[in-house]
């Protein structure tokens, strides 16, 4: 009898953690799946403006350029350039992503002339002041995250997988994220965040993909909502250019310095 | 003045209106107001000035040409009022090398309260603007990205002097400024050069540099039984050192400058730490704790060793709020200086600055007690065109 129990528990907690590996593997490829659709992209560049909503409905607007390099060994290389408001006017933030560890921020202070290297444990902290955490903005590894599987689910009318997201870096301002996958198109609809005490931070949608190069696809418009506070930031990107011959140098500290 | 002042401004905002595609035109004014709670008899109460900054650039094929001019009036105080091409330079690639020449700023150093490597400029400091009032350095400068670092070099054929305050201005010695003497005998003339090679290791940035030619701060001397001061500017050749550290919250930094200087062995070092703590008070505030130590042993420095704290919060809204309380103390606790300054953007196209500074000083033949007069309250109205 006590046999049988036995076995039966180690059947049992088999089964438990066979079925966790098999929803693991799935969110895993499904992630993967995402980033393997969007890759050969090479560089982009972007123009975008930022609305920042508070509780009260009222709006402030920044205006930046975008540019990114898509990264092969290592992770994607990306450059803002701040064109309004104007005392933050030709500010530019340079960030290398890493697969593992910290990123690499520099930080252009056009007054000073000065590039300055930036301690990336902000990553829960806020992007210019928006609901957008350096985090949310910087370039999504697969290594950054653990998978699982969680569901099959109809969003504004379209099959998506919803697959959870758990932050590798302890240091990341959430315990949890949920993310709905378009299952057919393989891109992300929307994310939901959780904060370190799992309740319900934020919400990201996307809207407006459009199809570039005939594989690539961006979505025009990224709606960030913060439940806890009521504030909410919009950003519309336009004007998608990619194959624009930006190489590893125009990534390089010591071009902030040269952007205008 | 003011008649050439306004048709700057005028042609400024006509000009920043219009930008091209292959350039671009920015202006800035600048409404600052002060008062010197604890001025001398004798010297301004307060004081008013407007400056505009002209920013632009244009591409002409493979080159490219920048202009950053300042242009301030001030209604007490002429060692403030300049017209000033901060940088009017063409540059353009040649072979891999980008080749500048004309008026340029260069920002050398890694340090918060003091950057002793920062060679290349003169400083504007009747302007009292930290490290943003620098003056322009005419030069010839070469700089090269390569995958195990970047090198710089640079010529200066023509020396700037630093900028003093009139003598019932703040901050001054209260005694009028004789014309310079130098000690290499081509004086502003005097060729210099400097080159610098910088890299990042992990989580290390790493430079050196190497300096030849005429000191950037003078040594002041009270002339002429005590009614003048005299700017002497000697030769200097120096090695400087910079690295910091960056780790998750914590920067570790390092700047150093050794050489000779009116045929003197010197060395003078900073080393700080900065320590940033996330969301506190529970709010998505940044805290910034910062902690330096300065040793000088140059007859420039005020004192040869300085420990100087900080806060820096940064509040990350929408209105980009921040402030930084810097305090400084010298070794033998005789001379202090704490410093406030707060800064907030109104809307989109105007901020507002609000500055303080207290210097305190046992000794009053020290440095610091020169300057005990010359405690300044000052509000900066920003507007961006």
């Amino acid at each position: 009898m006590r046999l049988l129990i036995a076995t039966s528990i180690a059947v049992l907690s088999s089964f438990i953690l066979n079925s966790t590996h098999a929803l693991a593997d799935k969110g895993l490829e499904i992630a993967m799946e995402v980033i393997e659709r969007d890759q050969g992209w090479g560089d982009s560049s972007s123009k975008m403006t930022m609305v920042l909503k508070d509780k009260y409905g009222q709006s402030t607007q920044r205006s930046l350029r975008n540019s990114s390099l898509e990264g092969s060994s290592q992770g994607d290389k990306s450059l803002v350039i701040f064109d309004t408001p104007g005392d933050v006017r030709g500010t530019a933030f340079l960030s290398h992503t890493k697969k593992t560890g910290s990123d690499d921020q520099w930080l252009y202070l056009p007054a000073l002339k000065r590039v300055k290297r930036i301690a990336s444990s902000n990553k829960a902290g806020p992007f210019m002041g928006s609901e957008f955490s350096f985090e949310d903005i910087a370039s999504q590894e697969i290594e950054k995250y653990t998978y699982k599987y969680l569901r099959e689910e109809k969003y504004n009318g379209v099959d998506c997988f919803v697959v959870q997201y758990d932050p590798v870096d302890r240091k990341s301002g959430y315990s949890v994220q949920e993310t709905w996958v378009d299952k057919s198109k393989y891109i992300v609809l929307k994310t939901e965040y959780y904060d370190r005490k799992k309740s319900l931070l934020k919400t990201l949608t996307f809207d407006g993909y459009k199809k570039y190069k005939g594989k690539f696809w961006r979505a025009d418009t990224f709606i960030m909502i913060n439940h806890q506070t009521g504030k909410e930031t919009e950003l519309q990107y336009e004007n998608w250019v990619f194959g624009t011959g930006l190489s590893e140098k125009d990534f390089n500290k010591n071009m902030l310095k040269r952007v205008k | 003045m003011m008649l050439r002042f306004a048709s700057l401004l005028f042609t400024g905002l006509i000009a920043a209106q219009t930008a091209t595609a292959d350039g671009e035109l920015n202006a800035k004014l600048i409404a600052d107001f002060r008062s010197y709670p604890n001025s001398n008899a004798g010297t301004i109460v307060s004081g008013q000035s407007l400056e505009l900054n002209i920013d632009a650039y244009q591409d002409f094929g493979a080159a490219r040409g920048v202009l950053e001019l300042v242009a301030r009036i001030d209604d007490q105080d002429s060692g403030r009022r300049i017209l000033e091409a901060r940088q009017a330079y063409i540059s353009t690639e040649i072979g891999g090398f980008e080749v500048y020449l004309g008026n340029r700023q260069e920002f050398w150093g890694k340090a918060e309260s003091t950057n002793i490597v920062d060679v290349v400029n003169q400083q504007d400091a009747a302007a009292d603007q930290g490290g943003a009032g620098k003056l322009g350095a005419p030069s010839v400068s070469i700089e090269r990205y390569a995958d195990y670092g970047d090198l710089q070099f640079w010529y200066m054929p023509n020396f700037r002097e630093l900028t003093f305050n009139d003598a019932d201005a703040h901050p001054s010695g209260e005694l009028p400024v004789k014309a310079a003497r130098y000690q290499r005998s081509e004086g502003r003339n005097a060729d210099d050069f400097a080159f610098r090679f910088s890299t990042v290791v992990d989580d290390w940035d790493l430079a050196g540099s190497l300096f030849y030619g005429t000191a950037r701060t003078p040594i002041l001397s009270v002339v002429d039984m005590g009614t003048a001061l005299e700017p002497y500017y000697a030769e200097q050749r120096s090695i400087g050192l910079e690295a910091q550290y960056t780790g998750d919250a914590t920067l570790l930094k390092w700047e150093s400058l050794h050489g000779k200087q009116d045929g003197k062995d010197f060395f003078a070092a900073v080393a700080g730490l900065e320590n940033t703590l996330h969301g506190v008070l529970d709010q998505v505030w940044d805290l910034g704790l910062i902690a330096e130590a300065q040793y000088d042993g140059r007859p420039q420095a005020a004192a040869e060793r300085f420990y100087v704290a900080g806060l820096r919060l940064t509040l990350n809204d929408a209105k980009d709020t921040s402030l930084l309380l810097l305090t400084s103390q010298d070794e033998a606790k005789d001379q202090s200086l704490i410093s406030f300054d707060a800064s907030r953007r109104l809307n989109s196209w105007s901020s507002i600055n609000f500055g303080a500074k207290f210097f305190d000083a046992k000794t009053t033949t020290s440095v610091f007690g020169f300057l005990d007069d010359d405690d300044t309250i000052s509000v900066k109205l920003n507007m961006f065109f």
